[in-house]
């Protein structure tokens, strides 16, 4: 019981210092803010219309599209970083990304190296079932995730 | 036997409901009715919390630990159903030992989520996992899905703190096992939210490691709870001394028993061996007569009659006249000083 009641006043006191802090939920490592005015480090595995590198390094497609715009809104530059999927999801969990972008499905197996956003678009699978479309973050990094889902929810006009 | 007959089921093995006054038969219906509210509670918190659970894996770990708090319930009711049945051939000490069984289940349902909540959240904290909490659209409104788990924890766990607290002031009063371990049950269902919401907190702060050290906290106190009903559960099954219905010390009827045993002007030493049978207890009294007395049968039926009527779980009682007491059967009460 001891315990029990440690626990509330714990969970009373983080309600507070919640409440008084500005930023809520904070990133664990503070990603969004090094990358607000600074770099954004985007992995970009190709997976047309959503993402196409071309041979020479230039990166196009609807999902670039929607982070360059994202990108501005925080004023990052971004920094692609083409590859495979295991490769970018692998790079992730080295800490060397910040968001991951190739059409991604919501069942994509990578979900202990990479945090998903919330589905922004539905597709068609091959089987003709719908395939919800999403983007890959950095886990942990909780204020990134919910700056970049409340942008494609904006977009979505979701909101 | 006696050379009176006893009153149906009142004195002999009986069904589990012959055993019962009218205060434990009004507490057996209010139990049973607990458990159905229970069973309620549970299943809406564990359809409530896959809506909410989405790809959350604590709040996935929240969802697989509710269907295991089902468990304890169900085997009670299961096993209420059962002892209302008389004994026969194929069962000759009667179905008083569904509870003890019922008990078992729920002490291992207890000890898996026990089990399983300090694993995750070890593994969490060696993995380095940093759990990702992010947006929910709802009705048109973008809100953090850490304020809707909190809300959520905050709702479900009314539930499991009043009938935990309910069920445990009745476990005692019918010496039920089951109940008590479902008791311990809620508590853990209850304990757990508050941690996922400190836990949830802490992570909208910043600490990755703040959900798993609050489960981890309070998962240490289930895996305790769960290994004592496991001890009791296989105690009461494999005949061990019978105990209070909270396992905390050897049940005071044995050494009554013996007490009363030895109040006979007949009885010169007496002990027993009392094992409990899930609501009741079955006690075969071993005395020795006095030297030169020769007890009549009626002097036996009488003084079972009058330890039969010590106390409602004594319900199943066997008095031995022997020469000396066996010293391999006979132990007498651990409580006798």
């Amino acid at each position: 019981m001891r315990q029990v009641r440690h626990l509330i006043l714990l969970g009373v006191l983080l309600l507070v210092v919640a409440g008084c802090q500005g930023n809520f939920p904070a990133d664990t490592q503070g990603t969004l803010d090094r990358a607000t005015e600074g770099e954004l480090r985007v992995g970009i595995a190709e997976n047309a219309p959503w993402t196409e590198v071309a041979p020479d390094g230039s990166v196009s497609g609807t999902e670039v599209e929607l982070l360059n715009d994202y990108a501005e809104t925080i004023d990052a530059e971004i920094r692609w970083i083409p590859g495979g999927e295991n490769v970018l999801a692998a790079e992730m969990k080295e800490g060397n990304l910040d968001l991951v972008i190739g059409g991604l499905a919501s069942d994509v197996p990578w979900t202990s190296e990479i945090a998903l956003t919330r589905p922004y678009a539905t597709a068609q699978g091959p089987d003709g079932k719908p395939v919800y479309i999403v983007m890959g973050v950095r886990p942990g990094e909780n204020a990134l995730l919910v700056d970049l889902e409340r942008y494609l929810a904006e977009r979505a006009g979701e909101l | 036997m006696s050379s009176r007959e006893p009153e149906a089921g009142e004195e002999d093995t009986g069904s589990g409901h012959d055993a019962f006054g009218a205060a434990q038969r009004d507490a057996l219906q209010r139990a049973i009715r607990l458990e159905w509210i229970t069973l309620a509670w549970m299943t809406g918190t564990v359809v409530l919390v896959a809506l909410v659970a989405g790809q959350s894996q604590a709040m996935q770990a929240a969802w697989a630990e509710d269907m295991l708090s089902l468990l304890p319930p169900i085997a009670f009711l299961v096993a209420t159903r059962r002892i209302r049945k008389q004994p026969d051939r194929l069962h000759p000490y009667g179905f008083h030992r569904s509870i003890g069984v019922a008990h078992l289940v729920a002490a291992i349902a207890l000890l898996t989520m026990g089990g399983y909540l300090v694993f995750d959240s070890v593994m969490g904290l060696v993995t380095v996992d940093r759990p990702p909490i992010g947006l929910t659209v709802l009705f048109g409104h973008a809100i953090w899905s850490g304020w809707l788990m909190v809300a959520v924890m905050l709702v479900t766990s009314i539930g499991p703190v009043i009938l935990g607290l309910k069920k445990m002031k009745l476990s005692e009063q019918l010496h039920d096992k089951v109940l008590y371990a479902d008791a311990d049950m809620s508590k853990a269902d209850w304990t757990t939210a508050v941690a996922t919401i400190a836990g949830v907190l802490g992570v909208g702060l910043g600490l990755w490691w703040a959900d798993a050290t609050a489960a981890l906290l309070v998962s240490v106190s289930i895996l305790r709870d769960g290994v004592k009903n496991l001890r009791g559960s296989i105690g009461g099954l494999t005949d061990a001394e019978a105990r209070t219905y909270d396992e905390s010390e050897p049940h005071p009827l044995t050494l009554q028993i013996e007490v009363r045993a030895g109040q006979e002007p007949w009885v010169g030493e007496a002990a027993a061996r009392v094992r409990d049978q899930g609501h009741v207890f079955h006690a075969e009294v071993f005395v020795v007569p006095r030297p030169g007395v020769e007890p009549s049968v009626r002097q036996v039926a009488d003084l079972r009659d009058r330890i039969h009527e010590l106390d409602w779980k004594v319900h199943d009682v066997v008095v031995a006249p022997v020469p000396e007491l066996p010293p391999r059967q006979t132990f007498r009460s651990t409580l006798r000083t």
